[in-house]
């Protein structure tokens, strides 16, 4: 019989691969908009059946992500928006329930609603936001009012259209769903919080720390490698007892 | 295979697309009326390996779930509008817009095309066309042949001196033609863009007049695109193109030794 040595051994090599691809996904989005690196971690997992409760497997989870706020960078273009500190933008998720996300660059649809790039409605105070056309000088405000000049005035006029839902919630209470926006994990919506500060004219980068995550490849591949050897002991273990056992 | 070959190869792809769209910025670096563009990153969809919340015992559920995304891909390329800078030529025919909108003009199959490109001039009939293939600025304004000089108005009046004439003669009008989402136009080559279903119907206006841009007489609106800034994006994507290729050869290291161990 095998020693149940392989298949830890084996199950660690796994978890390690997909470890990686946690890994290998926080350095592809190293330049999108807002991303938070993904945090991998294992978690022991104990095995009881025949014998002593020895045998402890590994598992890998995505425990949450790294709330750390992105670079800012500086674009000029007016429907740019960047949340200094903590804090989303709701938008409307496409299952029509709010989530959040960090990416803020929005775009005017033909009939004047903001949305994401990804066509997510940006939900405002009372709602999807749809700005009054035809839109001249839009400017931002730290608190996530719209301002635009109104149609035919002079250009110190400024004209308070919408305010953007921008909201605080404690990050252990916010997941990351399937399509990459975060939801409240009870599911529910969350409440608008006056003190997140918004930056107009700018962008988040991605929050992903290439050295660390490239560190921490290294480190995974190296364990795998030791996943392997513990692999290659167990079978040259089996092999020696029936070695023993022909000589007999 | 392993799933993080392919997640780093949507990052290679990525990446690749992003020095497309850097290179061609930098190309058109002194080209008048160009806006420069910018490619948009999202993260693909993310794939459940173990549900977060998924019972481990009768009472107990997982505090954490396994969820691997899938990788980047660029979803768009954004042309960015904002104002180029300004150099002055002292040519009659080169017009800037100071502000917004574009000028119209006017295709060989009779649809319009739209450009911030001032650099016009005249063909054998006097008509104002643009500068490479010729085609005519809508309205369309002709020139008479014994004009002495023109001018251009803030406003797109076009006016013309006579020989023996004191006052000078209107000869047309230039209007300009402003879009809700300029983002959402399609831009054809030669300077031109065209109208999609997202940038809106154009909306015509007199220069100057409710947020329509002035026209300047004489000056030529130059690219935006900000050559350090590119260069500094270059070195960004080349890097983070670099760092892809080290998972994929991580990837290939593990497998390899895989199959020379066992």
């Amino acid at each position: 019989m095998m020693d149940k040595m392989l298949y830890i051994a084996m199950s660690g090599a796994k978890q390690n691969m997909q470890a990686l691809s946690i890994n290998a996904n926080n350095l592809a989005n190293a330049k999108t908009t807002g991303f938070k690196a993904d945090l991998a971690q294992a978690r022991s997992m104990q095995a009881f059946g025949e014998g002593q409760p020895s045998r402890v497997f590994s598992m890998t989870e995505r425990a949450s992500q790294n709330f750390d706020s992105g670079s800012i960078l500086h674009t000029g273009r007016s429907l740019d928006m960047a949340i200094e500190g903590e804090g989303f933008f709701a938008v409307q998720g496409e299952d029509g329930q709010e989530a959040y996300t960090r990416g803020g660059h929005f775009r005017l649809t033909e009939t004047g609603a903001l949305e994401t790039n990804d066509g997510e409605l940006v939900i405002g105070e009372d709602g999807p936001i749809t700005l009054p056309l035809p839109v001249n000088n839009i400017q931002i405000g730290r608190d996530g009012t719209i301002m635009v000049q109104p149609e035919g005035a002079p250009s110190t006029v400024q004209e308070e259209v919408a305010r953007i839902k921008l909201v605080n919630p404690d990050t252990r209470l916010v997941e990351k769903g399937n399509d990459g926006l975060f939801r409240a994990k009870n599911g529910g919506q969350l409440i608008a919080d006056v003190n997140v500060n918004v930056l107009g004219g700018a962008l988040e980068s991605s929050n992903v720390n290439p050295i660390n995550e490239m560190t921490e490849m290294i480190a995974l591949q190296r364990q795998f490698e030791m996943q392997l050897k513990m692999m290659k002991t167990a079978e040259e273990i089996d092999a020696s007892a029936s070695s023993l056992l022909r000589a007999f | 295979m392993n799933p993080a070959l392919w997640i780093s190869k949507t990052g290679l792809d990525a990446q690749n697309k992003d020095i497309a769209v850097i290179s061609n910025n930098l190309a058109n670096a002194s080209t008048i009326g160009f806006k420069k563009s910018r490619a948009v990153f999202e993260d693909l969809l993310y794939q459940n390996i173990n549900q977060p919340g998924g019972r481990t015992a009768q009472d107990t559920e997982a505090p954490s779930g396994l969820m691997l995304g899938a990788g980047t891909k660029v979803v768009a390329t954004q042309k960015i509008h904002t104002q180029g800078d300004m150099i002055t030529t002292d040519n009659a025919l080169d017009l800037m817009i100071q502000g917004e909108g574009f000028f119209e003009i006017l295709m060989p199959d009779g649809s319009s095309a739209y450009s911030r490109n001032g650099q016009f001039t005249m063909d054998d009939e006097g008509n104002m066309v643009t500068p490479g293939a010729g085609y005519m600025v809508q309205p369309q304004v002709t020139i008479p042949e014994d004009a002495l000089s023109i001018i251009v108005s803030q406003d797109g009046e076009v006016s013309v001196t006579l020989q023996g004439q004191p006052d000078p003669a209107v000869v047309g009008q230039i209007n300009l033609m402003n879009f809700v989402n300029p983002t959402g136009l399609q831009p054809i080559g030669q300077n031109l863009y065209t109208e999609t279903a997202v940038s809106g119907a154009p909306q015509e206006g007199v220069p100057g007049l409710e947020g329509y841009g002035m026209l300047v007489q004489g000056a030529l609106e130059t690219s935006n695109v900000n050559t350090t800034e590119e260069l500094v994006n270059l070195i960004e994507s080349q890097r983070v193109y670099e760092m892809n290729s080290k998972v994929i050869s991580a990837v290939d290291e593990m497998l390899s030794y895989i199959n020379q161990q066992l």
